[in-house]
């Protein structure tokens, strides 16, 4: 059997997918358990950048992502973290222990709902009931303003 | 899930557990299982239910839809839908249904209401897809969205659902998405949803796949010419004029009176350059066919593009202020509104073009609307073209005033189009104003306007997103849709495409039309 550290950067690694470019609105969400509604701008690149690592209530974050060539991950790149593709996958392959790379949308989806604690992006049309949505600086996918939309 | 932190005592034993029990690395292989399950008759081949008091009312509504989703029947289902609606007026779906199809935004309206009074004589299946398009027809997309996924994970093969998604998708442009439920449906066998997919990737510009799609679609319905009209148009999307013209000719072969096909090939020969021919092809169109005056409408427009095309505005202008003086004569406030607008955009001349705004403006409130959205979204179009006028008159402060009130709109009504207007008027005043990041993120939000898009090739340069940029400037050259403004920017921004000499003209480009 595989050893845990193995079997993590086989998850980060596996499936490149290829992407395509439109217009899009990127939701945060949280398991259900999770008390917190909204993230500055500020606290999301902390967490993204791995230098926040716990909830205010003490839980572990874990940071779920598609992979960082997909086009959700580009306008993550360029709007929230100022990396390339290549500085974000060597940044997570640094980091495999916080940061989990999944395939899709839907297993974004099925992870994060399934583990308190988890952060993760999917795109907007991909929501389910699953999950919370956070705010971000106040404002929701759908609200003028909000940082993750666009191309 | 099971989670079995205890026993490995650290984060990654619980990040592997999670990720075993929420499938995530085992995603590739849920997805085959799916599909297995489904050829076996599992649970993944649940069917939609229709609760009516009446058999006859469901067996009409099925037969409406089919009629509708893979015949492209509208008319004819609409009538067998009121049928329906006659036999069992607490027939909710069939109330849904009605909306969806229904061409007329009051109808939809009044429909979706109805759905909505009467959904408490439906399954809760049902009532979730009353709600998620009820939520969606009052912009509450954050409550939409889920309810749509929660219908797509129980019935992710049955037809109906599948539609109404795939439907829903395409007018809210996520193509992608619509894409997606559809290959995952497994449904091979409706036309209807292969013609919408060929469309879903036309839009993202994966051609090969759409001509493919339009393939199993014209094999599946030989007799009938909307396949080919729907091939036509993909082909001259993807800028195969010639043979966009063949197949506009063959959907006439089978069906004569197939009048968008006519049209078609008028509009195909506007785009290749060839006005004149492109002139006698309409005319062919309103001597042989009395078009409902909308589409005549939208025809004439197209017709009045042309001298446009050939530079020739005094043409145009006697062609649109024709169109106009029609829809005055018809009592069409809306169209007579639209045209002056359209009118105000192509104008060398910015004081004329605020004349035109004006008189657009005044039809418009005057006319007034059964449909108040539909009034408003005109007054933010209007705007919209109020706030480039600024612009070239270099009258800043008016600029922002208006952007300001478009925001306002835009807010109030929650409406995606005025909020698309807005995006595209913040987005040109931010980029006169050499603020080229901010600019970026309101004018990505009007991809489809060749306005913004050519302000977002000359912004995402200035910014050095050279990947950016040249994405851009592809879909912008690439783009071929028979609308003034392809007319106004495409053809312009296309001789300059491969000449660094012109980039300076194209930076200037919001300023000079």
């Amino acid at each position: 059997m595989r050893s845990g550290r193995s079997f993590l950067a086989l998850v980060a690694w596996v499936v490149i997918l290829p992407c395509v470019l439109h217009a899009r609105q990127l939701a945060i969400i949280t398991d259900k358990t999770n008390t917190t509604t909204n993230l500055t701008a500020a606290d999301l690149v902390k967490i993204f950048n791995a230098r926040s690592r716990n909830w205010p209530d003490g839980k572990l974050i874990i940071v779920v992502v598609r992979d960082p060539s997909c086009t959700e991950m580009q306008l993550v790149l360029r709007k929230l973290l100022n990396m390339t593709p290549e500085q974000a996958s060597a940044f997570i392959q640094a980091h495999h222990e916080a940061i989990v790379v999944a395939e899709s949308d839907d297993a974004v989806l099925r992870f994060v709902s399934t583990s308190r604690g988890a952060i993760g992006i999917v795109d907007l049309y991909s929501l389910t009931q699953d999950v919370n949505v956070l705010k971000i600086d106040g404002k929701l996918p759908v609200e003028q303003g909000y940082l993750l939309r666009g191309n | 899930m099971t989670r079995n932190t205890k026993i490995c005592g650290t984060t990654l034993c619980g990040i592997m557990a999670a990720l075993m029990g929420g499938g995530l690395l085992l995603a590739p292989v849920v997805g085959m299982a799916q599909q297995t399950a489904s050829q076996q008759g599992n649970p993944e081949d649940a069917v939609f239910p229709l609760t009516t008091k009446s058999p006859e009312a469901r067996r009409l509504a099925e037969e409406s839809l089919w009629l509708s989703v893979d015949r492209a029947e509208r008319k004819e289902s609409a009538e067998i839908l009121r049928k329906a609606l006659q036999i069992d007026p607490e027939f909710a779906m069939a109330h849904e249904f009605s909306a969806l199809i229904s061409q007329n935004s009051a109808d939809q309206l009044s429909e979706q209401e109805k759905a909505s009074a009467t959904r408490n004589h439906a399954s809760p299946p049902e009532q979730m897809a009353i709600e998620w398009l009820q939520d969606a027809a009052d912009n509450k997309l954050m409550s939409a969205i889920p309810k749509m996924n929660v219908l797509l994970r129980q019935y992710p093969h049955d037809k109906r659902v599948v539609w109404m998604a795939v439907l829903w998708l395409r007018r809210q442009t996520q193509y992608e998405r619509a894409i997606a439920v559809y290959e995952g449906s497994g449904i091979a066998d409706s036309p209807g949803l292969m013609n919408n997919t060929a469309y879903n990737y036309a839009h993202i510009r994966q051609f090969n796949k759409a001509f493919a799609m339009m393939d199993q679609y014209v094999a599946a319905l030989p007799n009938d010419a909307n396949p080919q009209d729907s091939y036509a148009e993909i082909l001259r999307m993807a800028g195969l004029f010639d043979r966009a013209i063949e197949h506009y000719r063959a959907a006439l072969a089978i069906n004569p009176q197939f009048y968008a096909s006519q049209f078609g090939i008028a509009d195909t020969y506007a785009l290749m350059g060839d006005q004149v021919r492109a002139r006698r092809e309409y005319a062919i169109g309103f001597q042989k066919f009395s078009a409902l005056e909308l589409q005549e409408i939208r025809w004439r427009t197209r017709e009045a593009t042309t001298f446009i095309r050939e530079g020739d505005y005094e043409g145009a202008g006697r062609a649109f202020q024709a169109i106009a003086d029609y829809a005055r004569s018809r009592q069409n406030g809306r169209a007579e509104s639209d045209t002056y607008r359209q009118m105000a955009i192509y104008q060398q001349n910015p004081k004329q073009a605020l004349i035109f705004l004006d008189k657009a403006e005044a039809v418009a409130r005057k006319a007034g609307n059964p449909l108040k959205i539909a009034m408003v979204q005109e007054l933010a179009q209007i705007l919209r073209a109020r706030v480039e006028v600024d612009l070239k008159m270099g009258k800043k402060k008016m600029a922002d005033s208006d952007v300001a009130r478009l925001a306002k709109m835009s807010e109030s009504s929650g409406d995606k189009q005025i909020e698309v207007e807005y995006h595209g008027a913040n987005g040109a005043v931010l980029f006169s104003q050499h603020k080229y990041d901010e600019a970026i993120s309101h004018l990505e939000e009007d991809p489809d306007n060749p306005f913004s898009l050519r302000l977002l090739v000359v912004a995402y340069q200035k910014i050095g997103y050279s990947a950016g940029a040249k994405w851009a400037s592809e879909i912008l050259a690439n783009l071929n849709d028979p609308t003034l403004e392809q007319a106004l920017v495409v053809p312009a921004f296309r001789k300059c495409y491969d000449t660094p000499a012109c980039s300076d003209h194209a930076k200037a480009a919001p300023l000079h039309r």
